[in-house]
């Protein structure tokens, strides 16, 4: 709404013939002149309004945000919660099935080696005809039982390293299920900048280093941290703590 | 031998007590993060800490800090094998400073474990 617009040649007559009617005492004149530039000025002040609130709504409208977004915040943020929620479930599972098979294994590996070390040494003695003929006897029948008992073990270790093949389903799943995250994470991040573009926020670089700090770093992520202040393996760590005089 | 094993992921832990069974160490007992960690390490004897740093509670690093502080010299001075994924200068050196006495970076291997190890008790020793 510009003033300047307000002083034109209309006006000032208006104005005259509002002290005019002053001037002879015409109260009813004198009003009428005053409510008609009352409501020109209101009327351009609500144009004006019109006019922006018309141009917010369309740029809303442009961003999309009556739908999708109130669908992303309702709806898809919780299920991607969900969805890795599962992803830790699935791996947490795989990874205590594959130990379960692991400790049940060892110890049978232990017997059989064990058991070899022993049948070895008696066979060598065998071999160097040290053993009398009780003994080689004895040694007869341990190796009965020893070579009997192999088929047995050896069908719970292939048993177990079938459970920790099996162990390794999650993989697909929880690939999948990551992959669809992503594709959510992308489209929220994409409809973020259409938001900073539209409110002409600058962005706060520093701010969110400070925040970065604070946190602890966990594990690199090759091609997504900053590898520069990080070691790259326990080589590094122990380059680095030898430096310190460790 | 007793050994601690403080990492807040059951599955960390069995991998590392199954690790430090196949080394010969079979006398370990296990504590998901610091604060359940340091009364039992107040209350019993143990020769060796292997903590992880980021849990909830109380975090590996602080957990070092009390226990080099602790009243008990003997506690104060058990040596400490920190095994985790926080990879950042800064922290290794923070460890450092704190008086670690190993520090692993996660993933690594039942090696790494046995030389880290060797190493701890070769000083203690020597």
């Amino acid at each position: 709404m510009s003033d300047n617009n307000f002083i034109n040649d209309e006006n000032i007559a208006r104005v005259r013939d509002l002290l005019a009617s002053m001037e002879n005492g015409d109260e009813e004149g004198a009003k009428e002149v005053v409510d008609d530039l009352t409501s020109m000025r209101e009327s351009t002040l609500y144009q004006e309004m019109g006019k922006l609130t018309r141009e917010l709504h369309d740029a809303i409208s442009a961003f999309g945000m009556d739908d999708r977004i109130t669908d992303i915040a309702e709806h898809d943020i919780p299920d991607a919660r969900e969805r890795l929620n599962y992803v830790i479930q699935k791996t947490d599972e795989a990874a205590n099935r594959t130990l379960e098979a692991v400790e049940e294994s060892f110890p049978l590996c232990e017997e059989i080696e064990n058991q070899a070390a022993d049948l070895n040494n008696q066979w060598q003695r065998f071999t160097n005809r040290e053993l009398s003929a009780d003994e080689f006897r004895a040694l007869s029948s341990q190796l009965g039982e020893y070579l009997g008992s192999q088929s047995e073990k050896t069908v719970v270790l292939k048993d177990n390293l079938n459970k920790v093949l099996m162990a390794q389903d999650f993989q697909d799943l929880t690939g999948q299920i990551i992959k669809k995250v992503i594709k959510l994470v992308e489209e929220v991040e994409d409809n973020l900048v259409e938001l900073i573009k539209l409110a002409g926020l600058p962005e706060h670089e520093e701010q969110q280093q400070k925040r970065d700090s604070e946190k602890l770093a966990g594990p690199v992520v090759p091609g997504v941290d900053d590898i520069g202040d990080s070691v790259s393996g326990q080589d590094e760590v122990d380059d680095l703590l030898s430096s310190l005089g460790f | 031998m007793k050994i601690l094993v403080v990492d807040d992921f059951s599955t960390m832990r069995r991998i590392i007590k199954n690790l430090l069974r196949d080394l010969g160490f079979t006398n370990t007992e296990e504590a998901d993060d610091g604060t359940t960690a340091l009364p039992m390490l107040q209350s019993n004897h143990y020769d060796l800490l292997i903590t992880d740093w980021n849990m909830p509670g109380m975090q590996g690093i602080d957990l070092l800090r009390k226990v080099r502080e602790d009243q008990n010299e003997t506690l104060a001075k058990i040596p400490v094998l920190m095994v985790t994924a926080e990879q950042k200068r800064e922290q290794i050196v923070e460890a450092a400073q704190a008086g670690v006495n190993g520090y692993i970076v996660k993933p690594f291997t039942a090696q790494t474990l046995k030389e880290k190890l060797d190493k701890i008790f070769e000083r203690i020793e020597g």
